[in-house]
């Protein structure tokens, strides 16, 4: 009987670890945990942030859901017409795990949207909410 | 001669039945089935150069080299068939042409039994004028489109300008043949018999005041030399062309940067789409991107500007390229909004760019098949068609 413990505990662990089972991923949150200053992001900071009509950015694509669409297991449209992979990391494992892409598409996207940079802890909370999901 | 022996032997059916006089071979099976061959792909080619839209342009240009075909096989017929396909019987000059012309006027004409000066003439007419038409379209094809067997050798400019004198020698052409079917018809009028059946069962009546007719003697000698040369020479000119890349056609893949960095929001559009000016004014203001942030590193932005630089219109001979060469850079970036894109793109309707498989005019790729290439040739457009829900 003791034995199952053991498994228990190691069922647990991949459980808690398994949205953030990549290292590269891991690697990114914790550049910008360390950036922020804080240990924890919010899943529900980063949906209010993306699925929020924003004032400041441009007018046709004031909210991110404009071009990569509601249904984040699903793929998203350029206003060019180009498809979009899904941000839902269960959808898409290959997400926030190049740092420079990262970086790229956060610099572009909030500046269109949102019409200024965001901030480490906004881009954690993004990268919280999609592994979430 | 040979009149003489038919006009002998069709005697005794003549007095046995005046009103049905004995009809003889006159066009042999060949000059038939030239014929009629020849005006059917003279129509298809007539209609589809005049009417079809670009992506029917390989039937265009299909129908046109068998017509030429036909053609040569005829030149070579006309020194060696029989009396009546030879050119011997019905190439005549111009005093006899003007000659006949004025019996005609004062109705007392001869018949003949083959072409009368008049109708040899058309033939010789049209035939020249055909290879005309045919040749200049292979210039057209070769500088326009970079297709064909002169594409090596033409430059765009070349080609665009003799795509004037290919219309004009059609529109002549169709003005020929309408004239030739009048002459048919007025000819068939004055004799009193249906040339257009004759040129079906290849017979017409023998008459005893027919045109004497000498028979002609085939010339194999000048038909080997005819047939022998334009073999030599077309043998040649595929050679050296199959050898040699179409002028000033782009053959590099797209930038693999360029590609990749570009083609995540949009299609990525081929260089020679936009002059250098305006390629230099764009990875310029990548912060302002047609409303969006789309800025990249430094390096990376160098990189694209330098590619875009080399490869821009002004690089390339093609069809787009000479076009997009031309546009104002400082007025507009969005090739879409172009006057020649407009222009080429007029009679697509609007619910084609909505289908999914296309979403937005600038999807080039999605109808174009070689637009990665830079090419755009007519005969490459697939339009998709909208997928049934």
């Amino acid at each position: 009987m003791k034995i199952i413990y053991p498994i228990l505990t190691a069922a647990a662990l991949s459980v808690a670890t398994m949205a953030a089972a990549d290292p590269a991923r891991q690697a990114i949150v914790d550049f910008y945990a360390n950036a922020a200053g804080v240990t924890d992001f919010s899943a529900e900071g980063g949906k209010s942030l993306f699925e929020t009509t924003q004032v400041g950015g441009q007018p046709d694509t004031n909210v991110c859901t404009a071009c990569h669409g509601t249904n984040h297991t699903d793929t998203g449209r350029t206003r060019a017409g180009k498809t979009i992979e899904p941000m839902a990391v269960s959808a898409n494992p290959a997400r926030f795990t190049d740092l420079e892409k990262v970086e790229k598409w956060f610099r572009r996207n909030c500046d269109t949207v949102l019409g200024r940079q965001c901030t480490a802890h906004e881009k954690g909370n993004v990268i919280a909410y999609f592994s979430s999901l | 001669m040979a009149d003489e022996t038919l006009a002998l032997t069709s005697a005794p059916a003549q007095s046995s039945d005046r009103r049905k006089p004995v009809r003889v071979p006159v066009w042999d099976r060949f000059v038939r089935l030239f014929h009629w061959s020849l005006a059917a792909t003279i129509v298809v080619a007539t209609a589809t150069g005049f009417f079809a839209a670009a992506p029917r342009i390989d039937i265009h240009i299909w129908v046109g080299a068998a017509a030429l075909g036909l053609v040569v096989a005829r030149v070579i017929w006309g020194f060696l068939g029989p009396t009546h396909a030879r050119f011997s019987d019905f190439a005549t000059d111009r005093r006899t042409i003007f000659a006949h012309l004025s019996q005609i006027a004062a109705g007392k004409a001869e018949r003949h039994r083959g072409h009368n000066p008049l109708g040899g003439a058309m033939v010789l007419a049209l035939l020249g004028l055909i290879v005309a038409v045919a040749v200049t379209g292979v210039v057209v094809l070769g500088g326009v489109f970079k297709s064909g067997p002169l594409a090596f050798a033409t430059s765009f400019t070349t080609g665009w300008n003799v795509r004037v004198i290919h219309e004009l020698f059609s529109v002549a052409l169709v003005v020929l043949i309408a004239l030739h079917v009048a002459g048919v018809v007025f000819e068939s009028w004055r004799t009193h018999e249906n040339l257009a059946r004759a040129m079906v069962d290849g017979r017409k009546e023998a008459r005893p005041k027919d045109h004497a007719s000498g028979m002609k003697g085939a010339r194999p000698v000048t038909a080997i030399a005819i047939a022998g040369s334009l073999l030599a020479a077309l043998g040649s000119l595929a050679w050296v062309s199959s050898a040699r890349l179409p002028l000033g056609v782009p053959t590099a893949a797209l930038d693999p940067t360029y590609a990749e960095e570009c083609g995540d929001c949009h299609n990525a559009y081929h260089p020679t789409l936009l002059p250098r000016a305006s390629w230099s004014a764009l990875t310029a203001g990548l912060d302002d991107h047609f409303g969006e942030n789309a800025s990249l590193g430094p390096e990376t932005t160098q990189r694209i500007a330098s590619y875009l630089m080399a490869n821009a219109a002004e690089a390339f001979d093609t069809k787009p390229a000479n076009f997009f060469r031309q546009i104002d850079p400082l007025k507009s970036f969005t090739i879409t909004a172009t006057p020649f894109w407009t222009q080429t793109h007029r009679n697509i309707p609007t619910a084609v760019f909505d289908r999914t498989a296309v979403g937005v005019r600038g999807n080039c790729e999605a109808c174009h098949t070689d637009a990665a290439q830079g090419r755009f040739y007519p005969g490459a457009i697939d339009i998709p068609s909208e997928a049934t829900p």
